[in-house]
């Protein structure tokens, strides 16, 4: 059972780096969610043991190559955000589903915030609040992912 | 009272907060002082560059499973492109290759009477780049960076500093190679600066890209200075990167302002920054030093360059041949650019 769960962390990692890698351009850059920090956010609700800050770190670095950025941005932005999920994990499997939608949503701008300002230290300019876009098409995909019935943690305490 | 709950908790299976191991608190100490050292080392220091590398290797495989989709997505799409199109395409095509035929047989023409000429001026002669046909892989996928990966890499004989030109003019410059691709730097990034001339009047500045948008920036030009709306900038040849009289970008707009002595210029670049997928990665040969002591005898012909262009406080390009120019060079000088300019600022 746990080796099972270590196993389906592994691919759906895997799998949202992939999807990281798809050559998006364009608009659909600007659009497209941070499918890896969504999938370990929800690993961090659903199996905190196996999964967490240094987990968050590590697929944070994977990221950064891929972007081919400075590493250690992502990094950062990823082990900060999974920190305040990991401090309200017990209290976030029992909110309500739009609470917790809402906490979805403020981390995944956190995120977003560290990395912008990590690039305004290297000397980058603030896009405009289009940047923050991948947030909110982020917190669509989470609510997607629920009403189609994947269980983010609610319940879990229940089993 | 408080024994026993602890009593209860032993007996249940171990709740999640006790099995985690060291608190929540010291793992993001430590993990974010691991990421702050990493980013200090990679952004200051050289060490990270070959570990970068090699795992950008390693990644070399799933980047091509993950760019299968839009492959096919394409190789389907040009499949069933209808037969009239390709018909267009072709008749389209084959015009344009006639009037570069016409146009290639007077350049082989004045590429010899180009040749005597120097021959009399007892002048170096003018060098020829080597080029390599890339195809674009994928569009960088940090939004604050202008990049694109190309699919040729140390192994086709790409080098740092190579400038990439598509069939309408420069689009950016290699500024990190890896095995089987290598990361183009757009003219419009931020951080990239490129030595550029008026075609009109042969006055030179340097284009800094905006960022934001596609487009580029003339900064440091007196409010007095020629240039208007519709020029054209060509590459001026002096950096040792760019080949000169490549087109670079359209003046689209000169503003000067009552409380600025400098005047505000936008250009659009003039290559497909954005929509290609086919560059061509030109490096400049590298010049030896004995070639280069010869090069003073050139001068009269520069020198009328530098007649034309009054305004100009750029060091004579035959100071940048002196010294062989090494793969490092070019990339450096942008950023070199970039620092001053943000003192400047200031």
């Amino acid at each position: 059972m746990r080796n099972n769960k270590l196993r389906s962390i592994y691919l759906s990692l895997f799998l949202a780096f992939i999807c990281m890698l798809i050559p998006w351009s364009g608009a659909a850059l600007s659009l497209r969610p941070d499918f890896m920090l969504l999938v370990i956010l929800f690993w961090l609700l659903r199996a905190p043991n196996q999964c967490s800050v240094g987990t968050a770190w590590f697929m944070g670095l994977w990221v950064d190559l891929a972007t081919g950025g400075t590493f250690g941005q992502y990094a950062l932005a990823y082990t900060i955000t999974t920190f305040f999920a990991v401090i309200y994990q017990r209290r976030l499997v029992l909110f309500s589903s739009t609470q917790q939608l809402v906490y979805v949503f403020s981390l995944l701008f956190l995120s977003q915030l560290i990395l912008l300002i990590l690039k305004a230290f290297a000397g980058k300019e603030f896009l405009g609040w289009s940047y923050f876009l991948p947030s909110v098409t982020g917190v669509l995909l989470w609510q997607l992912a629920v009403s189609l019935g994947l269980n983010t943690g609610r319940h879990a305490h229940g089993n | 009272m408080m024994r026993g709950i602890h009593q209860n908790f032993e007996q249940q299976p171990a709740p999640a907060f006790f099995v985690r191991g060291p608190s929540p608190f010291a793992r993001l100490a430590f993990f974010t002082t691991l990421s702050l050292a990493l980013m200090a080392t990679d952004s200051r220091l050289q060490y990270l560059a070959n570990i970068r590398q090699n795992l950008m290797t390693l990644l070399h495989p799933l980047q091509i499973i993950a760019n299968t989709p839009s492959e096919l997505y394409r190789a389907t799409d040009e499949y069933f492109s209808t037969h009239h199109y390709l018909l267009a395409e072709n008749a389209r095509l084959k015009k344009q290759a006639l009037t570069q035929d016409i146009a290639l047989q007077r350049l082989d023409r004045l590429n010899i009477e180009n040749a005597n000429l120097r021959n009399m001026l007892d002048a170096k002669q003018s060098l020829t780049e080597i080029s390599t046909l890339a195809e674009i892989l994928y569009v960088g996928r940090d939004t604050f960076t202008k990049k694109i990966i190309v699919n040729r890499g140390r192994n086709h004989n790409v080098v740092i500093g190579a400038a990439a030109v598509d069939a309408k003019g420069v689009i950016g410059q290699i500024t990190r190679t890896y095995p089987s691709s290598s990361e183009i730097t757009l003219i419009t990034d931020k951080s990239l600066a490129i030595p550029v001339q008026v075609e009109r009047n042969g006055l030179r500045a340097i284009a800094f890209g905006r960022g934001r948008d596609n487009t580029l920036d003339l900064p440091y030009l007196p409010a007095n200075v020629d240039i208007k709306q519709g020029d054209k900038l060509i590459t001026s040849g002096i950096d040792g990167v760019y080949p000169a009289g490549l087109a670079v970008a359209t003046v689209t707009e000169m503003k000067t302002t009552q409380d600025s002595p400098f005047a505000h210029i936008v250009c659009t670049p003039a290559g497909g920054v954005e929509n290609n997928r086919q560059v061509l990665l030109v490096s400049m040969p590298k010049v030896e030093p004995e070639k280069a002591a010869n090069t003073h005898s050139a001068k009269p012909v520069m020198a009328k360059t530098a007649a034309d262009t009054n305004s100009n406080t750029e060091p004579v390009p035959n100071t940048k041949l002196t010294n062989p120019v090494s793969a490092e060079k070019p990339a450096q000088k942008p950023l070199a650019n970039i620092e001053n300019r943000s003192h400047a600022q200031q």
